[in-house]
């Protein structure tokens, strides 16, 4: 298997395997299925199977639309369940209170009720991750459940609801739910599909790998979890209403009952989480083994022997679900006794300018002579201790600026404030004539601040491209929209990866990437940014000689398009040939600063930092 | 008042027991990173126990507690052996749902085993109550109460006194270097996951006199109890209890002046509420997340 990347580019999907065969397999599959299941129905009259398959159906819509925020997203919830309920409710109420109105009228009513029920749920994903998120969604399915079962004038309380019985002829009895149920699922396939392409879905994606690291690189956390939430919603209530119609009738146990969100949850996890197709088999396959439980072995217990077992079961055994650990084995068989990529020469790059015309070089008279970053009585304390305390320094545009400093003197932390990977207690930081503290991070970004970290924040599960793409400059409605993963956004991402020489690279994941390797695509992403100032955070840090050279190039080479660089580095050389001026700082604040020659002759830093021994040792072998 | 002054007692002896399962759940938390959600299902295991114990051998259910509580740990130190350890070190959101799994299975079980009708324990004491002053104190609730309070304090003193305590509190704030130091991190995990499940099967035996229950009911336990560790904090043990107690008072408060109806809703809408206005809870601190391990 050749890994010229050409090659890869040509064939511009996102799976290494997809250039073989099994995608072909898997399509045909899923075409079979598909048709399968529009014939279905005229073929046979099986009530029993097509009342099972009905049932998959608002499973598999109900389990595509929670792969968005918890497969893409990964905000895990147990609330999903809520949204059948509610679709359910919307249409038992609508159509009670106005028997006069048709009845699949109130279906889309019913998906924009849930969205906005679910616009709540993202409020809420907005103050809480991980564990407190799960426990919320529990909780905001019961609080749902309880007020359905008290507001007793709307839902008629437990005692629930019954729907006008269906008016169509009696011989095609199932078909309308049916088939609507197929269509509400090709449609909410496609929004899947259409989804994970898009900046927004590299967005989500890049939130569940490192929510704080995805704020940096411009994306607007809160904007992007409410749309996937409202998105993961939308036809789920439309299923719901379809369900509670074919049920005709409802009550707060059943339409709100954990387990449907439990058999949501086991049909996306089985399947495949962030997979296209994986909730759909899951709940296919969730929704035959529990009608053979409810008929086979006894109902009730048994329901719940099953659930729990196998969610047990597969977050032990099978935590990454079947359609993913059918694609690694065929990767495992199809790449076994071959060499890694991973282990392939860097690329030498080349310089940006013959890669793209999107840079040109600056005048240097023409850079105005201020401050294009300044942080001002910077301060942050963790507890007792003042790790910031007071720091002052002002960023010349245009300038290569060093911040050197001993260990816990502050840098990473000064860092962390400027880009608000952590808040500032107090002081000011001014961007480009413009005050940004109290902005979040993805605004910085937007206002040309890009930074890369000590050690390496990329997106783990994501390819080294979508690493790049998911990058995004500025925020509107309309660009999340836009194709990333292919067209000009890809293709900008490839001219930035061919010139940091990792290429080659692009359709692995980054977690396969060494620690070098990782440096090089952060500083391809940061770059995607197009920032105005670069922070980097160790440029040099545990990176071979030739590399540390090669980076010192690009940073003067895009020093010379008039990027503005400020960089914490303990490479002494690196920094004196490279930096003017240099700032040091001790006890979290500015102790000195000046060219690199007064640095190196300040008694106070030598005492502080650089210690009495030091020589710079000939210029040589300063990086030039 | 005499109506208030009894609301509040009651609230507050029912505090002591909620504190009691709830110090379990925050103690496994604490230690693990593990939210239980199975605690809940512990929790009635615990009653079903010693319903059981009452039913076939007449020992007295609060008494009881002496013989269910080694059986629950054991069944909790079994459990973590089984299903929790492999899982120990992964991503939260994961242990959540195996915990929910496990939730599942025991409510199965216990269903298998005991049926899904309600069962109550009623021993002689049951309807009788203590009076003073125009008070009005049900004996199972008095009774309840103190031996919570008991082996509540037991429970701080094993934490706090011992080497055992020091160990699970070195592992609690960091694993690695409480290995370095010669702790066995697995296997003291293992301990305070069957301790933590004692004390909800503790907690069950009393809450088994005090209401009827079927396997069921966990939910509403689970819901409970995590919204008095959030409340508290998740993690801190004085929050646990603390929450608990103002848990205790709060639904008494509701059911007794607003109605038992929406008492239920209690625990939900406080969740919800401190995890958007204070997610660290009353007593818990914030981590700094900055820093990551290299």
């Amino acid at each position: 298997m050749s890994t010229t990347a050409p090659r890869a580019a040509e064939a511009g999907t996102r799976r290494p395997w997809s250039r073989i065969k099994p995608i072909w397999v898997g399509r045909v599959l899923a075409l079979a299925a598909a048709v399968l299941l529009v014939v279905y129905p005229m073929v046979s009259d099986d009530l029993y199977y097509q009342n099972m398959i009905i049932l998959s159906l608002v499973f598999a819509i109900g389990a595509s639309g929670l792969s968005i925020i918890s497969g893409f997203a990964g905000y895990i919830s147990l609330g999903q369940g809520a949204f059948i309920g509610l679709g359910g409710y919307t249409i038992g109420v609508l159509a009670t209170k106005l028997p006069d109105t048709n009845v699949w009228l109130w279906v889309p009513v019913a998906g924009v009720v849930a969205a906005l029920v679910a616009l709540v749920l993202g409020f809420v994903s907005l103050r809480s991750r991980g564990p407190s998120f799960v426990i919320i969604t529990v909780a905001f399915l019961f609080l749902v459940q309880v007020i359905a079962v008290n507001w007793v004038s709307l839902t008629n309380g437990t005692a629930g609801l019954t729907l006008p019985l269906p008016t169509w002829d009696r011989d095609i009895a199932n078909w309308p739910f049916y088939y609507v149920l197929v269509g509400l699922l090709a449609l909410q396939l496609l929004m899947t599909w259409w989804i994970r392409r898009t900046k927004l879905g590299m967005g989500l994606i890049a939130i569940r790998e490192d929510e704080t690291k995805a704020a940096t690189i411009g994306i607007n956390l809160p904007t992007q979890k409410i749309i996937a939430f409202m998105a993961s919603a939308l036809f789920v209530g439309m299923a719901g209403a379809v369900y509670g119609y074919y049920l005709t009738f409802i009550d707060p146990r059943g339409m709100f009952s954990i387990l449907l969100s439990v058999q949501l949850v086991l049909s996306m996890l089985i399947g495949g989480k962030a997979t296209l197709w994986g909730p759909v088999l899951g709940a296919f396959l969730i929704e035959w083994l529990n009608e053979t439980a409810n008929n086979d072995w006894g109902g009730g217990n048994a329901r719940l022997f099953l659930f729990g077992g196998l969610l047990v079961a597969v977050v032990i055994f099978l935590p990454q679900g079947i359609l993913p650990a059918i694609e690694s084995a065929i990767e495992w068989a199809r790449t076994r006794g071959k060499a890694g990529l991973v282990g392939a020469r860097i690329g030498s790059g080349g310089s940006l300018a013959s890669l793209t015309d999107r840079v040109e070089l600056v005048d240097r008279a023409e850079i105005p002579d201020r401050a294009i970053l300044e942080v001002r009585d910077l301060r942050k304390h963790f507890g007792g201790v003042r790790a910031v305390d007071g720091a002052s320094f002002a960023v010349p545009e245009g300038s290569i600026t060093g911040l050197i400093g001993p260990n816990g003197s502050g840098k990473t932390t000064i860092f962390n404030l400027i880009d608000d990977t952590i808040r500032a207690d107090g002081g000011e930081i001014w961007l480009d004539g413009k005050r940004i503290d109290g902005m979040p991070s993805w605004q910085r970004a937007h206002r040309g601040l890009g930074r890369t970290f000590q050690i390496t924040r990329l997106f783990r599960e994501m390819t080294v491209l979508e690493n790049v793409v998911a990058v995004q400059r500025r925020f509107t409605v309309g660009q999340l929209g836009r194709i990333a993963v292919s067209g000009a956004e890809a293709r900008a991402a490839d001219e930035l990866l061919e010139y940091v020489g990792m290429r080659a690279f692009r359709d692995q994941k980054a977690h396969a990437l060494s620690y070098g390797q990782q440096k090089l695509v952060e500083l391809a992403q940061i770059l995607m940014l197009d920032p105005k100032v670069i922070l980097l955070d160790e440029p040099a840090g545990g990176i071979n000689p030739v590399l540390i050279e090669r980076m010192a190039e690009m940073i003067r080479e895009l020093n010379s398009y008039g990027k503005t660089f400020l960089l914490v580095e303990h490479n002494m050389p690196f920094v004196l040939g490279l930096c003017d001026p240099v700032h040091v700082l001790a006890r979290g604040k500015d102790m000195a600063h000046g060219t690199p020659e007064e640095i190196q002759h300040d008694p106070a830093v030598i005492d502080a930092y650089l210690g009495d021994d030091f020589v710079l040792e000939e210029k040589v072998e300063a990086p030039r | 008042m005499t109506e208030l002054l009894q609301t509040l007692l009651l609230g507050l002896l029912l505090g002591g027991v909620y504190a009691l399962a709830a110090s379990g759940l925050t103690l496994i938390f604490g230690v693990m990173r593990v939210i239980n959600i199975a605690h809940g299902a512990f929790l009635i295991l615990g009653a079903f126990v010693t319903y059981w114990l009452w039913d076939a051998f007449g020992l007295d259910p609060l008494l009881g507690v002496v013989l269910t509580t080694p059986i629950v740990f054991g069944v909790g130190w079994i459990t973590y052996k089984l299903v929790v350890s492999p899982v120990r070190t992964a991503p939260m959101a994961s242990t959540v749902l195996l915990t929910f799994g496990l939730a599942l299975v025991l409510e199965g079980a216990m269903g298998e085993i005991w049926g899904n009708n309600s069962t109550a324990i009623r021993p002689s004491y049951a309807d009788e109550s203590f009076t003073f002053g125009g008070l009005f104190l049900p004996k199972a609730q008095v009774y309840g109460g103190l031996i919570a309070v008991v082996v509540l304090v037991l429970l701080w003193l094993v934490l706090t006194k011992t080497w055992l305590g020091r160990a699970i509190r070195a592992a609690a704030t960091n694993p690695a270097s409480a290995e370095l130091v010669g702790i066995k991190v697995a296997s003291v995990a293992a301990l305070v996951f069957g301790i933590g499940i004692a004390a909800a099967g503790a907690g069950g035996a009393i809450t088994g006199v005090l209401y009827p229950f079927v396997p069921g009911s966990h939910y509403q336990w689970i819901a409970r109890l995590l919204a008095i560790v959030v409340l508290g904090g998740l993690g801190s043990l004085n929050g646990a209890v603390l929450g608990a107690l103002m848990f205790g008072v709060a639904e008494t408060l509701t059911s007794a002046y607003v109605s038992p109806a929406w008492a239920t809703a209690v625990p939900y809408a406080i969740v919800f509420a401190v995890l958007l206005i204070r997610p660290q809870g009353l007593l818990g601190t914030r981590l700094r997340e900055d820093a990551v391990a290299a």
